[in-house]
């Protein structure tokens, strides 16, 4: 990366300090579609609308919500091909850790190198930023734990978090309705109704992922029926 | 960039650069260190539902048994398990290598592991390292293709077989498979045959002993059997018990177990950081 002619930043800071290429890859996770998280007490769920570009595409093999370790699952708002190579470095990640410590990796841990990958193209030779926003849900022996990784690398642990298109409406919604002694059902209830608030069309198992990751510190996705089995809970 | 956090080799391959050193110092009358070498019986069959993969549990240093219950029976994926003979680092470093990148790859693939890529894996790797790395593993597991077996040999060439065995015990658990093998043994009869190739190369081989381990794996299923069988138990204390001549007499007895219970406090206060 030092030889090639491209060695210098393309993110570089303006006169008012702030990194504009980041804060316009902001602008990109913005515009991106909704997804959220809630960490419930004993789980996690994360949920996202899938709105395909046409009803041509077939659904079934479009897949956001996507699993990093056993007990860690990942969705993001954004660029796609961005979250795939994030993704793709994680679950390596994860595995050096694995192989190294004999331990499965700890949430934190996963966050702060995925996260310090998403600073390094902000102060690498001829890289951009990544523009996408992640919501890493996991469960730990420090218990269910959620946390949102935005292009800069800079990560917060959450509660509860939306992120995407319809982020400050879904925040209020989530302010509202949140409770520290939620159960996992309840959150992936409320997270519904959170998607539903800004969703256009009619809302079904087939235009929204759903994971989960409970107790039992197995991260899994719902499948559509599993969903329309809540949806109609939540009627 | 990232500092990776298993240091690789920069493009793969043996380095070489230390060779000319050690002959220099070989030549200067250096004795090289010797490794821990797993002597060993490992055996693999294919039965009716699937396979099943059997080991001794002797680890030897030369002359000396380093190990009395060593596992050499190595997970590579949740229906692939991978017998190891030869130099013991060697089939546990690479056995483990290959593990996680299969892992890697289930992820990536959203599939179950097949043996052949397991196969694939190792085998280059071996020959990358022309014969260096002293691993000759036995490789069996059940995929969506149905059961396979394979023995991968340590310059990296392989069979594909329905019945091996490899180790310094090979020939003696060989002869027990040509005898008594036939095909579609149900799973009663495949572990019996099984225990018995290990057993024979237990009791023959010199550099294969202790006990059997056995590990059967079927459509959707594994069963990991450590030390199915123990044909060489050890006695640590002497049955006839303890006592002291007539003269001496006993003020009191005190009995400290040799093993200490330990007591798990669950929610306790965690460690300070």
């Amino acid at each position: 990366m030092g030889d090639s002619q491209y060695s210098f930043s393309l993110t570089t800071f303006s006169p008012s300090g702030k990194l504009v290429q980041i804060e316009h890859a902001l602008t990109a996770v913005g515009s991106g579609q909704t997804s959220l998280g809630i960490k419930a007490s004993n789980g996690v769920v994360i949920a996202t609308e899938k709105k395909l570009p046409s009803i041509l595409v077939d659904e079934a093999s479009v897949q956001k919500i996507q699993i990093l370790t056993p007990n860690i699952g990942v969705v993001y708002s954004g660029m796609g091909p961005d979250s795939r190579v994030l993704v793709r470095k994680s679950r390596k990640q994860a595995e050096q850790y694995h192989r190294l410590y004999k331990e499965p990796i700890p949430v934190t841990q996963l966050v702060r190198e995925t996260a310090a990958v998403m600073q390094e193209f902000t102060q690498s030779g001829g890289v951009r930023p990544f523009g996408v926003s992640l919501l890493v849900a996991g469960f730990d022996d420090k218990g269910p734990q959620l946390y949102q990784v935005d292009p800069s690398g800079s990560y917060f642990s959450w509660k509860a978090s939306a992120m995407g298109k319809n982020v400050s409406n879904a925040k209020t919604f989530l302010e509202k309705r949140y409770t520290d002694d939620m159960e996992l059902d309840d959150a992936v209830h409320t997270a519904i109704l959170t998607l539903k608030e800004g969703f256009e069309g009619q809302i079904s198992g087939k235009n929204i992922e759903i994971g989960i990751i409970g107790a039992d510190k197995k991260f899994r996705v719902l499948t559509p029926s599993e969903i329309e089995d809540y949806l109609q809970e939540v009627e | 960039m990232t500092k990776e956090a298993i240091d690789m080799p920069q493009k793969g391959g043996f380095s070489f650069d230390l060779c000319k050193r050690n002959d220099m110092l070989l030549q200067n009358g250096l004795k090289m260190p010797s490794f821990l070498k797993t002597g060993t019986t490992i055996v693999g069959l294919i039965f009716q539902d699937g396979v099943i993969l059997g080991a001794d549990t002797r680890a030897t240093e030369g002359p000396i048994v380093a190990d009395k219950n060593c596992e050499k029976i190595h997970y590579i994926a949740p229906n692939i398990y991978c017998c190891g003979a030869g130099t013991a680092a060697d089939t546990e470093a690479v056995t483990d290598m290959i593990s996680s990148q299969l892992t890697l790859h289930r992820y990536h693939t959203g599939r179950e592991s097949r043996v052949v890529t397991a196969l694939s894996l190792l085998k280059s790797h071996l020959f990358n390292y022309q014969g260096h790395v002293s691993a000759a593993l036995v490789l069996g597991g059940v995929d969506v293709t149905g059961p396979h077996l394979h023995t991968i040999y340590p310059h990296g060439s392989t069979d594909t077989l329905p019945y091996a065995t490899m180790g310094s015990g090979s020939l003696a658990a060989m002869a027990i498979f040509e005898s008594k093998y036939r095909e579609g043994l149900s799973r009663e009869e495949g572990v019996a045959l099984v225990a018995e190739a290990i057993r024979s190369g237990i009791f023959n081989d010199l550099g294969s002993g202790s006990n059997v381990d056995i590990c059967v794996i079927t459509k959707g299923q594994k069963e990991y059997l450590r030390n199915h069988m123990t044909p060489n138990p050890r006695t640590y204390v002497s049955e006839k018990g303890y006592s002291f001549s007539k003269k001496t007499e006993l003020l009191s007895t005190k009995i400290t177990p040799l093993r200490e219970t330990v007591v798990v406090i669950e929610g306790g206060d965690a460690m300070e950081e």
